[in-house]
């Protein structure tokens, strides 16, 4: 019997669909148009583009590394002292943008959905929920993954769909925008790759497929997948409501989703539907955050002890989520944070791709 | 027959070490063999102690044997010693216990045979050999040696004749055990299909097994388990379906169980399962033969257990325990309707209730307008907080369930109507509970009845306590997030080392044509593919196979070839 531990192609993608449509998606339209104004949509696909690179290149090293993760190759490319440092570099900012995400999440809970109850509540049970789970099974994860993903991205179309009809034209175009310069363009595109730098958790997994070398594909076409929610999101809401309306909201996407309307009169409102089905999405990507953090440290301490390495995480992830004041310095801290993230999954892996070709180093083969 | 189980046992256990080593030594570890780091020696059933001391070889002096007997067993009620002389002239004894024996094939089969036998010509051949091969005509006979397996077989139920100045006994299998007639099981009726159901011998449910399958590749195997019961127990698969890893797999768990006692199917599986601390059932169990044949056929392992009229299926998937095997008698589009029926009803036991709760104590702006007006006023007067309400009658429901379970069939019906009918009605007048809330304790726990296995209703049952609480204190983000601590759980669950959610994470299509929708047959040309199985064609593409015995042609019935 093939033992269970592989991973499937099919699985991998949706380890990275389910990673990169999370919570930043709520707030996401209104960052970026921001920075561009009507030139969003373009912006976005420009962002989605530059990261897709950084996916082939993470890939491309996993089938060059097919028996390690990010963490072993790491060593072996740069050195035992410098891999090691980057490897808590990475490890360190899965912990921050875990933390940090989880605030954002329980930002949204308290404003949307529960006012009073108080926000380490929701804080604690999402962490909760990544910790109980045991990472010692690679595949438990992948199936975890798996088994959300159409939970969390149906009811996301069911929403997208029936907003098609109020799109107004006049709110997406001019398409570049009014005098969008370049470096504003840029910037929004940066938004959005900071949005989807979590995808970097592949790095983790690749090691435990089926096949690693059919990684660069399913990779794309996850990561494909998950571009076209992201991008399809922010156009209809820039569609919907137009660059003025959205810089007053805080969640766009969240407005919109209490615009919809059921037929049938079964509930009032279909938000609170949508919510559930958004906090599945929020917790598979605070998974993989977790996933990389726990199993990353396990591995540099070469310990197979998770439990004891998730109580500390748990901890940790609870005290960095409680440090930001407000909702506004959560998302100062959050666009710092992320901008390292961009540096993480486009020029870092290609340098190791390039470190590792000169070098001439290579992992087993299977 | 002990000899060929002891081979079996001994072989097992290698395998079962050689196994483990090897999986040490692959450094990925395997859900299946987790749990198990040391392997001793030490034989799971070591000889009792009264055994151990008489390890004699029967003596020629028939006086001695008697005395060695005697001691052990004078004291018991039903200990039968037969003097008789052996064709009239040998002095011989006859031993047995006669709550075990049938004294009728005793007295007319064996000691008339024996008594009025023609003594052997020929003197140089043994009386042993001589009375087996030309007196007796019993089929399950053996000759044995030594005191202590003659002991073995008398607590047994075998009887056994020892003659003066032989070194031998004989061993002669009469056993009669008591048994029920098969009847239609009871947990698990049917509106089509066989009535039959298993009883509490273990052979006459193999027979029922062998007839539905009378092929060779049809396999059983036998072994003991329980130190004071030794309670048979058996494995059924077919040899060229099931895979050969989860067969090991199998007899390595029920190996290694190391108890004194098995009294039911239950024993068994609670030793064998994966998750020991899970809610949810990881072991199948049906009282109906033609569903372990079903499963066989799709490569699983049945257990029969000796005194349990429930044969455990492995492995078990979440997706099997809302099937039954009904829903292959019958067409499939009605097959399908009931089991989303059944599935709508699964999921409704679980959620119904603490979503009612949240939406009304958190999220009062979910209803609908016009039912706003109706849910206040059903709760108008209520003293009680809502999740208080549910809690209380849902454990009043809990209370009713088991009230009838326990109850004489006779009196549970005046219980349901007593119970159900009136206190509800009464406590909805005394505005104790609204009456909406009745609604939908009652919805819920009707769905819960809807779910064919008993244990994993009962699993969601239990959960769903978790979940109104949860719901009741955190509103629907405590409700998503207790629907996701149950599916995480389940995600993470293994029967076997098959994922438990199967066909749904990991995805298979081949197998998500038989789960909450059963397609036709002709769909269906595969064995569901988690189980690893062999031989994977079910349904042929041709008409029929070529047979001796076809209706019309010796063609498979195809008319166009010539």
């Amino acid at each position: 019997m093939k033992h269970s531990d592989s991973i499937s192609s099919i699985q991998f993608a949706s380890i990275v669909t389910g990673t990169m449509v999370g919570i930043s998606l709520l707030g996401l339209p209104r960052f970026v148009v921001q920075e561009v104004g009507n030139a969003a949509p373009i912006a976005s696909l420009f962002g989605i583009l530059c990261s897709l690179v950084g996916v082939v290149v993470v890939t491309m090293l996993g089938k060059k590394f097919p028996k390690q993760t990010i963490i072993s190759y790491n060593k072996i490319v740069l050195g035992k002292f410098l891999g090691n440092f980057f490897n808590i570099i990475l490890i360190v900012f899965f912990l921050l943008l875990m933390g940090l995400e989880t605030r954002q999440f329980a930002e949204v809970m308290v404003g949307a959905l529960l006012p009073s109850t108080p926000i380490q509540v929701s804080i604690f049970l999402i962490i909760f929920l990544c910790s109980v789970i045991s990472f010692q099974n690679v595949s438990s994860f992948a199936f975890i993954h798996f088994f959300y993903l159409p939970l969390s991205i149906i009811p996301l179309f069911l929403v997208l769909i029936p907003s098609f009809r109020d799109i107004e034209i006049y709110h997406l175009l001019p398409i570049f925008g009014h005098n969008v310069s370049i470096n504003d363009f840029l910037n929004g595109s940066l938004r959005i790759g900071q949005a989807i730098s979590n995808f970097l958790v592949i790095a983790m997994i690749i090691p435990y497929m089926k096949n690693p070398n059919k990684s660069v594909k399913s990779g794309v076409w996850g990561f494909l997948l998950g571009g076209l929610i992201v991008f399809s999101l922010i156009t209809i809401t820039l569609g919907v409501f137009g660059e003025v309306t959205i810089l007053e909201m805080f969640w766009p996407a969240l407005v919109l989703g209490r615009m919809v309307q059921v037929p049938g009169e079964v509930l009032a409102r279909i938000d609170a539907i949508l919510i559930i089905s958004w906090i599945f999405a929020v917790f598979t990507s605070l998974l993989s955050y977790f996933f990389f953090s726990v199993r990353g440290i396990a591995e540099m301490l070469n310990t197979e002890k998770h439990r004891v390495i998730k109580i500390i995480g748990f901890l940790a992830v609870f005290c960095i989520a409680l440090i930001p004041q407000n909702i506004y310095e959560m998302y100062d801290y959050i666009l710092k944070i992320t901008t390292v993230g961009v540096l993480l999954i486009i020029p870092y892996p290609l340098l190791i791709l390039m470190i590792a070709k000169l070098r001439k180093k290579k992992g087993d083969t299977i | 027959m002990e000899i060929v189980y002891d081979y079996g046992y001994l072989s097992h256990t290698t395998h079962a070490i050689s196994k483990t080593i090897a999986w040490k030594e692959g450094m990925n570890m395997s859900p299946f063999f987790k749990k198990r780091t040391k392997k001793n020696k030490v034989p799971t059933i070591p000889e009792s102690k009264i055994l151990e001391n008489s390890t004699k070889i029967i003596s020629p002096k028939l006086e001695d044997n008697i005395y060695e007997i005697n001691k052990i067993f004078q004291k018991n009620m039903d200990f039968l010693i037969r003097k008789f002389n052996l064709f009239g002239k040998t002095p011989a004894v006859l031993i047995c216990l006669k709550s075990l024996v049938s004294t009728e094939k005793i007295d007319r089969d064996i000691i008339k045979l024996l008594q009025e036998g023609e003594p052997l010509s020929d003197p140089s051949q043994q009386v042993t050999q001589y009375i087996i091969n030309n007196i007796l005509y019993f089929s399950d006979v053996k000759e044995v040696s030594e005191l202590s397996s003659f002991i073995k077989a008398i607590s047994s139920g075998k009887a056994l004749i020892l003659i003066e100045g032989e070194e031998y006994g004989i061993e002669l299998d009469v056993v009669e055990k008591e048994k029920r007639s098969i009847e239609e099981p009871a947990t698990e009726r049917v509106v089509r299909g066989p009535r039959d159901g298993f009883i509490e011998q273990i052979m006459t449910n193999i027979s029922l097994l062998r007839y539905r399958l009378p092929v060779p590749e049809f396999q059983i195997e036998e072994t003991e388990v329980g130190k004071r019961t030794r309670t048979k127990v058996a494995i059924c698969y077919m040899d060229d379906i099931v895979s050969e890893d989860l067969l090991k797999e199998v007899k390595m768990r029920i190996d290694a169980i190391n108890i004194d006692s098995i009294l039911d199917a239950g024993y068994i599986e609670q030793f064998i399962q994966d998750r020991p601390n899970s809610p949810f059932p990881q072991v199948q169990n049906t009282e109906r033969p033609d569903k372990v044949i079903g499963n066989i056929l799709e490569g699983r392992v049945a257990i029969l257990i000796d005194g349990s009229p429930f044969a455990l299926i492995v492995p078990a998937t979440f997706n099997q325990f809302y099937q039954t095997s009904e829903d292959y008698y019958e067409r499939w589009i009605i097959s399908s309707f009931v089991r989303i029926v059944r599935m709508a009803a699964l999921i409704f036991s679980l959620t119904f209730s603490s979503f009612y709760i949240t939406v009304l104590s958190f999220h009062p702006e979910l209803i609908p307008a016009n039912f706003v007006v109706a849910a206040a006023s059903g709760r108008q007067g209520v003293p009680f907080p809502v999740i208080f309400e549910v809690l209380v009658m849902e454990f009043a429901m809990e209370i009713l369930r088991e009230a009838t379970v326990r109850m004489p069939q006779q009196v549970g019906g005046a219980l349901s109507i007593v119970g159900v009918l009136v206190v509800g009605q009464a406590a909805v007048q005394a505005g104790f509970v609204s009456p909406i809330t009745v609604v939908i304790i009652a919805l819920s726990t009707i769905g819960s009845f809807a779910t064919p296995s008993y244990n994993a209703a009962t699993a969601f049952r239990m959960l769903r306590f978790l979940l109104i609480i949860l719901a009741g204190t955190f509103g629907l983000l405590g409700l998503a997030v207790g629907i996701m601590l149950v599916l995480n759980h389940m995600l993470s669950l293994r029967s076997f080392g098959i994922p438990y959610m199967t066909p749904f994470s990991p995805g298979n299509i081949k197998s998500l044509k038989d789960s909450i929708f059963r397609a036709p047959f002709y769909w269906l040309k595969e064995r569901p593919a988690e189980n690893h199985v062999r031989d994977a064609q079910r349904i042929g593409k041709k008409v029929k196979d070529t047979t001796k015995n076809n209706f019309l042609d010796n063609n498979g019935g195809d008319f166009d070839e010539t």
